[in-house]
């Protein structure tokens, strides 16, 4: 029988904890006084999705508070190589799966790591926390901005903690500056540069846009290999002949999966800038695209994409090869600018953040987070804030126009193939389970 | 595009569709020009294109259609699919919505008549944007009385959602029953979900009442969740509530700390300083976390309490990092009757008005002197910097022993500054070589390099800062490399070499790439060359030879294969996609004819043996010869024979908008071939806009100065054309592309007068008046003469007629 939303709902309403498996009771655990860590109380996670990043340390890791106990794939080449490194890396058997939907209701998995091309990622993200689980999702958040709504609305209805994986506003070197986001933080908040101010997400500030992930037109059909299940792999993504380019890593190649370099990049890039600019609860209300025509199918190089908030704020992304020439500011505002390596146009601009008072405390470790249930600090909502200004960019390139946007209703104004373009056709079952 | 109009062309024979527009094209032609400029460069080009083809749809959209073929090897079906998605995606533009229905009715006649599957579902995913019907999410609700049920049996997340919907759907007294028993539960992730949908929908002002009366009846976990919620939403009238908990023990007085840090005011502030160096150590640290970010002014009591406590520390610590001047005075006191902390706090309150006084403290000072420097430095920081170095050159001019102030001088970051320090350091000041490890100035790099080379066992001191230098302040590409070769050749330890070779990856090109490419079979380097490799290959826009490539990027493989960091495999992918990018050179070979006749190779795209000259500006890269020559006499790369008669062919390729280069024609070496040799035949990318104004025998192929070539339109640029010279006595020919473009003889041309009768300067008789002193040579070098960079060469070979005529 098809699962549908409305059947499934149906029957959780009614209690028959088909899909509803309550997880070992670490919750209840955390109440008492316990000060040791008992085996109960350490968390699981489990991965969907074992190709490129999760394979890396970020999702493919065990240790006492945080045990890996479940792999997923549909690709079997990956599937065997994460079996055999579970063994390999922390002598332990991994349970594997093939259809993800068996992980994400697994009981003995507490964390579900959604570490697959994004087509899938808002789907995952849901169906995990309707089983009540919490989730660590791969960046973008998702592939267009409606899923990133229904996302939200998932997380926000079942209670579950999420996590987009990526960190800069809270960890890290940030690129081309040299420095924590932290100073970056203080030196806007300090109003020392003036208002409104200009960000400048550039290879002159030291950002690279990796436009080396571009798709290709023209390709040929090929035979499916045996160890992939490309049907699985395509999920709610409009059927298209295989090539292996459409898939593994060349994937974010194409619209159906993702958006090239900006899609790779961009919240790696825009995130922090939401934070530091004090935007985490809004969106940009203008974007502009210049760029050579984009192939509906491939994705291709662009020159210049500029967002404009309300207050005149703006993001501008210069594309690979068509960076501004010279020294460029990184933020720059009516009384100051800062440049790459947090040279600034103030004198001793370091001393002075630093004798500034310390931002307030956040949530940085997500085990924490699924432990005392507060937010992690780059959570559902100020993570589609800023994957929904990845995903304007991808609008208004395949259009080729300027798009406006309406912060509040979170759509595209006076413009329906733009709006189109944040709820975009799924395939079935997929379509009925969003 | 001329091939593409033929195929459309015969099209229109058997398919006679008329339409047409305002310049009288018929429907085909509007289709083969916007075909022709697939895919759009930019928005105008965009936007002129679909105007025309939308303005010609439905027939225009069923004549694209029509026209693709069934996928398959070789089959380039893009442009029509850039055209198709083009259209529809302009119409779909609100200001140009006109012809919207003609398209979406081409499209619709389109797909019916379109047998092949994949185009058909190409045409028919156009169809959805002309009719948008946006898949809405499915109502999903529970009623409040399921929810009711749900709460008490469900799995956790159920409760959840049941939570949401009474808090969200049922009456208030529902909501809050459902709050106040989730509450009482010990399910942490529904307490705080049921909190957080009760804030949204009630707001803290009505919920704080309730939440105050339910707290000294709640367990202990509820208790923390309820002082988080406190906190986060700043409920000042949990004061007293908060301040009970605080003075509680374990977790929930931590938590009752961070609330009141958030709630701030007068009373807690007050009791939050009570903690600082008490004795009990966890809230001693949680008060002092809370105080640095605390909501509301706390400076009186602080400065108060300074004076008074016995454990000033945190005190201290608060008011420096909060910048209370006012401190200055108690703090300084504190230092002064031997606080060995308080040294450390002095750099938060101090101004100008504290330099003489911290001055002399530092000029004596045995103990606390990084925290006195920094004292120093916050009094004038403030100051513009050559004021800063005039504060401090004073305060040193003054001071017995100058070694104190020396981090202080380096802090300014001034040239002066630099000169002390390396006098200093000259003079055997091991302080003054901190500075100028501190300094944030570019010319202290060459004086750090100097003390590395100088002295072995400073190295591991100076190289990371002279690298870090280099990195920052460097700007020409060429300098930079050079200056981390250096660092490289000094690095004696593997973390210099991985941060010499991390500050190279960032230099975009080919010789930084081989550079870095050294270092891979380094084990020490290896790692970091690796991603060096890897990152410059894909950043640079340069040309790098297939073969160093390749070598270079399967060792960085062989390398992060071998980590076992699972990230590398990240970048192992990476460097597999550009491999399979990347092209072999091919080896051009003469043909039979040309072997017959007796042609000699001279480049075939490997090495430049037959030649000499300037190897630095002429590089053979993936089987052509790249020209990076400057203008001028060195820039010549010269054949190693010298030719009376010959015939010179090869072919020439520009990669950047006006290139120029020309080839000398018996010449000797290292003079002008268009005057000093018989003469130079131009290449020049004559078509680029910056040469509207060139003389007609400045343009490619001319006899400079003397015989003008009929003017050709070279290809695109990144495309080969072919050019050959054939040279006999006085005789010169140029045939570029199959076509003849110069045919004569320079003796004739100028009449015999290759130098101005009279002796002088100006030749009437040259069509560039000038002399040509060299045009009767009877024999000397073949040359290309360097003009600058944007020329590629290959395949270039040569037939010697000897003395022939």
């Amino acid at each position: 029988m098809k699962e549908t939303r409305r059947s499934f709902l149906k029957k959780s309403a009614a209690g028959l904890a088909l899909f509803t498996i309550l997880p070992r009771n670490v919750f209840g655990a955390m109440n008492g006084e316990k000060k040791y860590t008992a085996p109960s109380d350490q968390l699981t996670h489990g991965i969907i999705g074992v190709g490129g990043i999760g394979m890396s340390n970020l999702h493919f890791f065990s240790n006492d508070r945080c045990r890996l106990v479940s792999v997923c794939d549909v690709d079997k080449d990956h599937l065997d190589n994460a079996i055999a490194g579970g063994k390999e890396k922390f002598g332990k058997t991994l349970k594997s799966y093939h259809d993800w939907r068996e992980l994400v209701h697994d009981s003995d998995v507490d964390i579900v790591d959604v570490a697959t091309p994004s087509h899938w990622h808002a789907l995952m993200s849901i169906e995990a926390a309707r089983a009540g689980k919490d989730i660590f999702c791969e960046k973008p958040m998702t592939r267009t901005i409606g899923e990133g709504q229904k996302v939200v609305d998932a997380v926000n209805r079942y209670g579950s903690m999420f996590r987009l994986d990526t960190w800069f506003r809270f960890k890290d070197t940030f690129y081309g500056l040299g420095t924590t986001v932290e100073p970056l933080k203080k030196l806007v908040d300090s109003g020392l540069l003036g208002w409104p101010l200009t960000v400048r997400i550039s290879g002159a500030t030291g950002f690279a846009w990796k436009f080396y992930w571009t798709g290709k037109e023209n390709l040929v059909p090929q035979p499916v290999p045996e160890v992939l299940d490309y049907d699985m792999w395509l999920g709610p993504a409009p059927y298209k002949p295989y090539n292996p380019h459409r898939v593994h890593q060349t994937f974010r190649g194409y619209w159906d999966y993702e958006s090239g370099g900006l899609g790779d990049m961009g919240q790696h890039y825009i995130d922090p800038v939401q934070y530091i600019l004090g935007k985490d609860d809004t969106f940009p209300v203008k974007v502009e695209a210049d760029a050579p025509q984009q192939h509906p199918d491939a994705v291709g190089i662009w020159r210049n994409i500029t967002y404009t908030y309300e207050d005149g704020c703006k993001i501008i992304l210069e594309g690979e090869g068509f960076e501004s020439k010279g020294k460029v500011p990184y933020i720059e505002g009516p009384k100051g600018k800062l440049y790459k390596g947090f040279e600034c146009t103030i004198p001793n601009i370091m001393d002075i953040l630093n004798k500034m008072p310390d931002s307030e405390p956040r949530v940085t470790d997500f085990l924490e987070s699924v432990r005392t249930r507060q937010k992690f600090a780059l959570n559902e909502v100020n993570g589609h804030h800023s994957c929904t200004i990845v995903n304007m960019g991808a609008c208004a390139l395949r259009l080729g126009r300027t798009l406006n946007f309406d912060p509040k209703t979170q759509r595209f104004i006076n413009d329906d193939a733009a709006n189109l373009l944040i709820n975009q056709p799924m395939r079935e079952p997929w379509a009925s389970m969003m | 595009m001329k091939k593409i109009f033929t195929i459309i062309a015969s099209l229109a024979l058997v398919f006679s569709v008329y339409a047409q527009d305002a310049r009288q094209r018929t429907t085909e032609t509007i289709v083969a020009d916007v075909l022709a400029a697939m895919p759009a460069q930019d928005a105008s080009q965009f936007n002129e294109q679909m105007k025309d083809l939308a303005a010609a749809a439905p027939e225009s959209i069923i004549e694209i259609a029509r026209i693709m073929k069934p996928a398959g090897e070789g089959v380039r079906n893009s442009i029509y699919e850039y055209a198709l998605s083009g259209v529809v995606y302009y119409v779909t533009d609100p200001a140009h919505k006109e012809n919207a229905t003609n398209v979406l009715m081409g499209l619709q006649q389109a797909a019916e008549a379109c047998s092949d599957a994949a185009n058909k579902a190409f045409i028919e995913s156009l169809e959805m944007y002309l009719k948008p019907a946006e898949t809405q999410l499915m109502a999903q609700k529970l009623t409040v009385k399921e929810a009711g049920k749900l709460l008490k049996s469900g799995a956790i997340q159920d409760k959840c959602y049941a939570a949401k919907t009474i808090i969200e759907d049922g009456t208030m007294s529902q909501g809050m029953k459902a709050l106040a028993n989730a509450l009482k539960g010990d399910e942490i992730q529904l307490r705080n979900a049921a909190l957080g949908y009760a804030t949204c929908k009630y707001g803290v002002e009505a919920l704080a009442p309730m939440l105050i009366k339910a707290f000294p009846k709640a367990s202990v976990g509820t208790k923390k969740d309820l002082l988080n919620w406190f906190g986060n939403n700043n409920v000042a009238s949990a004061e007293s509530l908060v301040s009970g908990a605080m003075a509680g023990d374990g977790d929930i007085a931590s938590a009752a700390i961070y609330a009141a840090g958030k709630i701030g005011g007068d009373k807690l502030g007050k009791e939050l300083i009570g903690f600082l160096g008490g004795s009990d150590a966890v809230k001693s640290a949680a008060a002092l976390a809370a105080l640095k970010s605390f909501k509301g002014d706390i400076q009186k009591e602080v400065i108060g309490a300074i004076g008074t406590a016995p454990n000033a520390d945190g005190l201290m610590n608060i008011a420096s990092t909060r910048m209370m001047s006012e401190a200055y005075p108690v703090i300084f006191k504190k230092y002064q009757s031997g606080d060995a902390n308080a040294a450390k706090y002095l750099s938060g309150v101090v101004g100008t008005q504290n330099i003489q006084e911290i001055g002399n403290v530092l000029a004596s000072a045995k103990d606390n002197v990084p925290q006195l420097q920094n004292a120093l430095y916050s009094c004038i920081h403030t100051l513009a910097p050559q004021e800063q170095y005039a504060q401090v050159r004073s305060l040193i001019d003054k001071a017995s022993a100058k070694d104190n102030f020396y981090a202080v001088l380096a802090r300014t970051g001034t040239d002066a500054a630099v000169e002390d320090l390396e006098k200093a350091y000259s003079n055997g000041s091991g302080a003054a070589l901190q500075g100028l490890l501190g300094i944030d100035n570019a010319k202290a790099a060459p004086i750090l390099k100097n003390i590395a080379k100088s002295d072995a066992s400073k190295i591991g001191t100076v190289l990371p800062r002279y690298i870090d230098l280099v990195s920052v302040y460097v700007q020409d590409l060429d300098v930079k490399r050079f200056d981390l070769k250096d660092a490289l050749e000094l690095a004696n330890a593997k973390e210099l070499k991985a941060k010499a070779l991390n500050a190279l990856s960032e230099i975009p090109t080919m010789k930084a790439f081989l550079l870095a490419g050294q270092y891979l079979d380094d084990k020490d380097a290896a790692y970091a060359a690796a991603h060096a490799v890897k990152n410059i290959a894909n950043k640079t826009t340069e040309e790098i030879n297939y073969d160093d490539l390749k070598a270079n990027l399967e060792k960085a493989v062989k390398v992060l294969s071998s980590t076992g960091y699972a990230d590398d495999g990240y970048a192992i992918s990476e460097i597999n996609k550009m491999l399979s990018e990347a092209k072999p050179s091919s080896v051009s070979q003469l043909t039979d004819e040309e072997k017959e006749q007796g042609f000699e190779m001279l480049f075939d795209g490997t090495s430049l043996d037959k030649f000499h000259g300037d190897k630095e500006g002429y590089t053979p890269v993936n089987g052509a010869i790249l020209v990076s020559a400057n203008y001028g006499s060195t820039g010549n790369l010269y054949t190693l024979n010298e030719y009376r008669n010959f015939v010179l062919r090869f072919e020439f390729c520009f990669t950047k908008e006006g290139a120029n280069n020309g080839v000398g024609v018996r010449t000797p070496m290292g003079v002008d071939a268009a005057y000093n040799g018989m003469c130079e035949v131009q290449i020049l990318d004559h078509d680029a806009p910056m040469y509207a104004n060139l003389h007609e025998y400045q343009v490619h192929g001319s006899v400079y100065g003397v015989i003008p070539a009929k003017r050709i339109k070279h290809k695109a640029l990144g495309e080969w054309e072919t050019e050959e010279i054939r040279v006999e006595g006085n005789h010169i020919k140029v045939t570029v592309n199959g076509e003849v473009i110069v045919d004569g003889d320079v003796r004739k041309a100028c009449k015999g007068h290759n130098v101005a009768p009279d002796g002088g300067t100006y030749n009437p008789y040259t069509v560039d008046h000038k002399n040509h002193p060299g045009m009767f040579n009877k024999k000397g070098y073949v040359s290309f003469c360097g003009h600058g960079e944007g020329l590629k060469l290959r395949n270039v070979r040569i037939l010697d007629l000897g003395d022939k005529k």
